[in-house]
């Protein structure tokens, strides 16, 4: 039946938003279920209409606050054409005043409903037609399915939102993302950029913008449908935690090869890089900064994607880095083209293999740490941190500005990384008790300097995400501007201290903290008695390159934010008020 | 350690997959594994068995309070069927399980003869009930031994899940007491067993394990490798010219090889492991993340996650005398054992037999015999 292939995969898509869930079956007529809630909350309510053809949708509210109304599917009118819509529909109000002129009742707040009664108005027999009518009249973007009563197929298009058709026997499905249809399928077909498609049971054709037939095969997916499962972990977080040696070890397999022999990035003129993301990519890149410009010593800047595409470009070109986790991410995607506009070389690191992105840049990078449900991202941050040590290496190695024998020496301690990072896992039942002291803070600051500055910055977005504490990552060195008046015994502080060369700075400022009895959790290299010494408590990492350093002290992190959390009775996969990849700006 | 026991890889498989072969096999799917240390490393692996043919569910077992404890907690989850126990750390084959389902009276132990009776709960029996359980006997009443493997009706489950849990119970030491009531019959199977107890019973399970390997080669052979006989070489690593390779030997993925390596038989290599030109290993299992420096000589060694190597290691093979649990062995082969992440420097001798204990740091030129602690320092 329809609806329990739908409950499936939108269950598997929760992590896109879960503050409201809807079906519509094609069953005797179009039957509708939505109300606001979570999956589980929702699913047992919802009736096993027999059906073999429907669409359902889970929301992450932008416009129009989370209720019943507001959920998706929409009908028309006449209730005879339903339809589901991820995106945003920028001109709805000045359409939605059109519509309701021509005297259409709108029952939501949300700007998808003006989509339903678009096509209501155009409708003419033709469903695909008509949807294509429609859309020529919204500004904005789009991944919407739409389909009406006696059609025998729901028909399809995209603009700067993602869409898969999954490629089965005798059924085809339809999704905004391909875990949805892991375990149905292995086929699946990208829909890309301005088309559109109809599918059924046992067809799919897909137009592109001018309305010709496009014909695309299908690509195999590698991903299972275990890897989307929990398979006996408490929380999908937890699991990618400790998948993490196996997701750094795929990360680099093939590619500590392929990197020199210039397969990613081939042999170009840089004179400067530029780093673009959000999120965690962001803080992902602004090690980065430290790696390349160590490494390869190019002038690197950071920026935040929503920030940097609308910036005025200053003449300079420089070479482009894109980080986004799904490749889908609206602002990464928009400054993807404005780089290009600008001229720029791009490269992306994606970890979605045929992600929207990866038709937008010149060079792919690909993580390859396998899909991430957690909301919270942990692997494939860690697997974005290899990426900027191989694009770092690859550009120091290509300037000649590190010689072959550092190159040999990274290379090796890259490959043992995940024994390393093992080595951190095998410390968690000792982290799961530390973290005792910061369970009932109301404010944590994570103090680093140097290249683990960002490392904490993403630590304490770590803990922000899940435990709802309020957490601040700042540079140790700028303690004394500021956040120094903030500290007391009721304010632990997180500081990373490993052996570089700011390690004694690192001490001195450590010691700062304890005076002003704030509690100290200090994270450093093992057996660091030093250390030990000035900190209320401390977890020890194994040794290595100190360059190296975020990706065992992230772990840590990773940790220390997850079982705070669980302590608190925290909803770990599903934060509140958070979705994964924001496909909308 | 880092990984539990039944997740000690050999040829490049871990122990416990062969269990779940062995029972998916006998047509045994609905498997439940009682874990507990390190259990991540076994959920990862088998997530929920789909991928073996199986349907995997897990009990977590917080504290070590012994095998009983462990049967009584996957108790509620055994649904009123009969039940096979297994520990997930014994090396067992298809035909063993295929010779316990064959007996069908329901309540049967799987015996072994041994020569070190001693280790083990020695059976005595009568015609094939079993009268007697003794574990562990001082003095010899008999090699015929228990391994651990069960068929129980469902009833039994009782028995375990009654008990009040203070300290480690094992399932023999609870049979024990109640043997001469019941009527436990014995199987004895021409299968395989083996709970490789001792370092130097790995490389042989091991070897046992690669016998049937074919040839795969994933990753990179440059030109002027030569390779003999079954060799499988995973994705991503380079096998670098002048190397010589003969099988069976498999080698794991993200490795760099040579050049100018020599890997004689039976040997597994896991993954991400690197090793230097020149050096020469001989039925060796070497997990994954190992570097080994060149000029080194490896045979009939465990090489354990993480090790690391500089130039010269030696670990020849020989016969040897060893003390393990207050008893002495006469070894005829044997290298030694270097536990995980160790630290090793250049011109280290480790004699045959040592065992040397995880995290250990070895400076250069040392000779090292016997045993050694975790977390020793040689200088």
């Amino acid at each position: 039946m329809a609806v329990d292939i739908l409950l499936d995969g939108l269950k598997r898509l929760e992590y896109r938003g879960y503050d409201s869930v809807g079906v519509a079956i094609a069953s005797e007529g179009l039957k509708v279920f939505k109300d606001k809630g979570e999956m589980s909350k929702i699913e047992p309510l919802i009736p096993r209409w027999n059906g073999q053809m429907g669409i359902g949708h889970t929301r992450w509210a932008t416009c129009g606050r989370p209720s019943k109304e507001n959920a998706h599917p929409f009908v028309d009118c006449t209730g005879r054409i339903a339809l589901v819509h991820n995106g945003i529909i920028e001109n709805h109000l000045e359409l939605r005043k059109q519509l309701e002129e021509e005297g259409h009742t709108f029952t939501s707040e949300t700007d998808t409903e003006v989509l339903v009664h678009l096509m209501e108005h155009y409708y003419d027999g033709d469903a695909h037609a008509t949807l294509r009518a429609a859309l020529s009249r919204v500004k904005g973007s789009y991944a919407v399915a739409a389909m009406v009563e006696g059609d025998g197929h729901i028909v399809v298009a995209r603009k700067e939102n993602p869409l898969v058709i999954g490629v089965g026997v005798g059924e085809n499905m339809v999704a905004s993302d391909v875990t949805a249809v892991l375990g149905l399928t292995n086929k699946v077909v990208y829909i890309q950029e301005g088309e559109s498609a109809i599918v059924s049971a046992d067809g799919i054709s897909i137009f592109d913008a001018q309305g010709s037939t496009v014909d695309r095969q299908p690509t195999p997916i590698t991903w299972t449908v275990e890897d989307a499962e929990k398979g006996g972990f408490e929380h999908f977080m937890l699991k990618e935690i400790y998948e993490q040696p196996a997701a750094i070890h795929n990360s680099l397999l093939g590619s500590l090869d392929e990197i020199y022999a210039g397969a990613v990035i081939p042999d170009i003129d840089v004179s400067s890089v530029k780093l673009v993301a959000c999120g965690t990519s962001y803080h992902a890149a602004m090690v980065g900064k430290y790696v390349i410009e160590d490494l390869a010593r190019l002038p690197t800047t950071v920026e935040l994607a929503s920030e940097y595409r609308y910036s005025p470009g200053t003449g300079e070109c420089p070479f482009t880095v894109l980080l986004t986790q799904s490749g889908e991410t609206a602002d990464t995607l928009a400054a993807a083209r404005e780089a290009r506009r600008r001229g720029c070389r791009t490269l992306a690191v994606t970890n979605v293999v045929g992600s929207t992105i990866s038709r937008e840049v010149d060079h792919v990078f690909y993580t390859n740490a396998g899909p991430e449900i957690g909301v919270a991202a942990t692997k494939t941050f860690t697997t974005q941190l290899i990426a900027m040590y191989l694009l770092g290496l690859r550009l120091g190695a290509m300037r000649q500005t590190i010689d072959r024998t550092k190159v040999r020496h990274l290379s090796t301690e890259l490959r043992s990384m995940p024994r390393y990072v093992s080595g951190v896992l095998d410390r968690a039942s000792q982290i799961e008790e530390v973290v005792e002291m910061l369970v009932d803070a109301r404010d944590i600051f994570y103090l680093g300097r140097n290249i683990n500055y960002p490392t904490m910055l993403e630590g304490a977005l770590k803990l922000k995400e899940i435990s709802y504490i309020h957490a601040e990552g700042y540079a140790a060195g700028e303690l004394k501007h500021g956040p120094l008046a903030l500290l007391d015994a009721s304010t632990p502080v997180v500081a990373a201290c490993v052996n570089d060369h700011t390690r004694e700075k690192m001490l001195g400022n450590i010691s700062e903290v304890a005076a002003r009895d704030s509690p100290v959790l200090g994270i450093g290299v093992e057996g660091d008695r030093e250390l030990a010494a000035i900190t209320d408590a401390m977890i020890g990492v194994p040794r290595v390159p100190p360059i190296l350093s975020p990706v065992p002290l992230t772990v840590v992190l990773q940790l220390i934010a997850y079982y705070v959390a669980k302590k608190k009775g925290c909803s770990i996969d599903k934060p509140r008020n958070l979705a994964k990849s924001v496909t909308v700006e | 350690m880092s990984r539990p026991k039944s997740m000690i890889p050999v040829g490049n498989r871990p122990i416990l997959e062969y269990i779940v072969e062995a029972l998916v096999s006998n047509g045994v799917k609905d498997i439940i594994m009682v874990v507990g240390y390190r259990k991540d490393t076994i959920m990862l692996h088998f997530q929920d068995g789909k991928r073996f043919g199986a349907s995997i569910e897990y009990v977590v077992q917080d504290k070590p309070l012994g095998t009983a404890h462990a049967l009584a907690l996957a108790g509620p989850l055994l649904d009123g069927k009969p039940f096979i126990t297994v520990a997930g750390d014994n090396m067992i084959d298809s035909r063993l399980i295929a010779d316990l389902l064959e007996k069908r009276n329901g309540l049967t132990m799987v015996v072994a003869e041994s020569d070190n009776p001693s280790k083990y709960g020695v059976v005595e029996i009568e015609g094939d009930r079993i009268v007697g359980l003794v574990e562990k006997p001082e003095c010899m009443i008999g090699n015929i031994i228990n391994t651990g493997i069960y068929h129980f009706p469902y009833q039994m489950i009782e028995m375990f899940m009654s008990q009040t849990f203070g300290k480690e119970l094992g399932i023999t030491q609870l049979l024990s007491k109640a043997i001469p009531e019941m009527d436990m019959r014995v199987v004895k199977s021409k299968g395989q067993w083996n709970d490789a107890v001792y370092p130097w019973d790995l490389v042989n399970v091991n070897a046992q394990a690669l016998d049937d390997i074919s040839q795969g080669i994933m990753g990179t052979v440059e030109p002027g490798v030569t390779l003999k006989g079954p060799v499988n070489v995973g994705a991503g690593t380079r096998i670098r010219s002048g190397c010589y390779i003969e099988g069976p030997v498999t080698i794991g993925e993200g490795c760099d090889i040579g050049p100018n390596v020599v890997i004689h038989p039976s040997t597994s290599i896991g993954n991400g492991v690197q090793i230097e030109p020149f050096s020469y290993i001989a039925h060796c299992l070497i997990m994954s993340n190992v570097i080994i420096g060149s000029h080194s000589h490896i045979s009939r060694s465990v090489i354990g996650d993480g090790v690391r190597s500089k130039a010269g290691l030696f670990i020849p093979s020989d016969s040897c005398i060893v003390r393990a649990d207050r008893e002495v062995f006469q070894l005829f082969d044997v290298g030694a054992h270097v536990g995980q992440d160790t630290v090793i420097g250049s011109r280290v001798v480790i004699s045959p037999g040592t065992v040397v204990g995880a995290g250990c740091r070895i400076n250069d030129g040392v000779r090292v015999s016997g045993n050694l602690e975790n977390k020793c320092v040689v200088v």
